[in-house]
């Protein structure tokens, strides 16, 4: 699997982490059928933990640095669930800001012929 | 019992069942097959409602195969050296005449087993974690079960890594809960004799 954008189209899963993270996605969707509701908030970013351990596996170069950080921060208060759940929700409505500045910066960054629709 | 067999005193008992911790980070050293005996061996002793033991206890060591079972166990943080599943065997049950659609016993005897196997663990200063996120259907698959075994519970078992740095807790953290406020005496909300 590749990106679709960007003027390197780089490998970013395997077939097999693919995989792995679709059986984890969809084992998570029927066990979340008699969890605790907020458990599905934790699979969901335990599966992001995972998608960028294995995109890490692939040195994505522009990303890197973001990635090894947020990955880590996920890792460390993913499991406040089990005992700070305050501050775990807090870190939940945090999270998508720092994934938006990255997905940002990324564009802002990126060469100006990789768009498709650029001249 | 026999009046002549020893048994740990009360005080060593309450030190061990205190002092366990699920672990979820482990070294690569293996489990030794006599340490996995000796959990199972626990677990046989466990309480078995009318004395039935319909429950079987799964060893797997094959990364391989440890390493399918976390594939479909959402719960499972980590790839262990060693896993015991807790199944359910439905001819044992059958022969039992038992309903395990109504029988909640079927669940306590997972229980019983599952802490006796959690607390010998730790007593061999080995670390565990059970895991009861797991898909039920596909770690059947993952394991080659025949239809009549259902895995009900995962122990996660090795020697344990280093403890990371202690957890700082915010302010709205719960606090520890305590024997006395989980135990009423004679009467619901009467906490002391």
């Amino acid at each position: 699997m590749t990106s679709s954008e960007g003027d390197s189209p780089q490998m970013v899963l395997t077939e097999d982490q693919a995989f792995g993270l679709l059986a984890f996605l969809v084992c998570s969707a029927e066990i979340s059928l008699v969890e605790p509701t907020y458990y599905g908030t934790f699979r969901l970013v335990d599966a992001a933990s995972r998608l960028m351990g294995f995109m890490l596996e692939h040195d994505p170069e522009r990303s890197h640095e973001f990635l090894e950080r947020f990955k880590e921060e996920v890792d460390t208060k993913k499991v406040w669930m089990m005992w700070d759940r305050e501050a775990y929700y807090d870190f939940l409505r945090s999270a998508p800001a720092a994934v938006a500045a990255e997905v940002k910066r990324r564009e802002e960054t990126a060469s100006p012929a990789a768009g498709d629709d650029q001249a | 019992m026999s009046g002549s067999m020893a048994r740990p005193s009360p005080e060593q008992l309450l030190t061990l069942l205190k002092s366990r911790r699920v672990c979820r980070s482990f070294t690569e050293e293996p489990v030794s097959d006599d340490d996995l005996r000796m959990m199972t061996e626990a677990a046989r002793w466990a309480t078995s409602a009318g004395n039935r033991h319909i429950h079987k206890f799964l060893v797997v060591r094959d990364p391989a195969v440890i390493h399918n079972v976390r594939t479909v166990s959402p719960g499972m943080l980590t790839a262990p050296p060693a896993l015991i599943v807790i199944l359910t065997d439905l001819e044992a049950a059958a022969r039992e005449s038992l309903q395990l659609e109504h029988d909640h016993a079927n669940w306590m005897d997972v229980g019983t087993a599952a802490m006796n196997m959690m607390n010998m663990a730790h007593a061999l200063s080995l670390g565990s974690c059970p895991v009861t996120s797991f898909s039920r259907s596909g770690a059947a698959v993952m394991l080659d079960l025949p239809p009549h075994l259902i895995p009900e519970w995962l122990l996660i078992v090795g020697h344990p890594a280093p403890a990371p740095r202690p957890r700082r807790l915010g302010a709205n953290a719960p606090k520890p809960v305590a024997a006395r406020d989980l135990t009423w005496w004679e009467q619901p909300g009467r906490h002391e004799p």
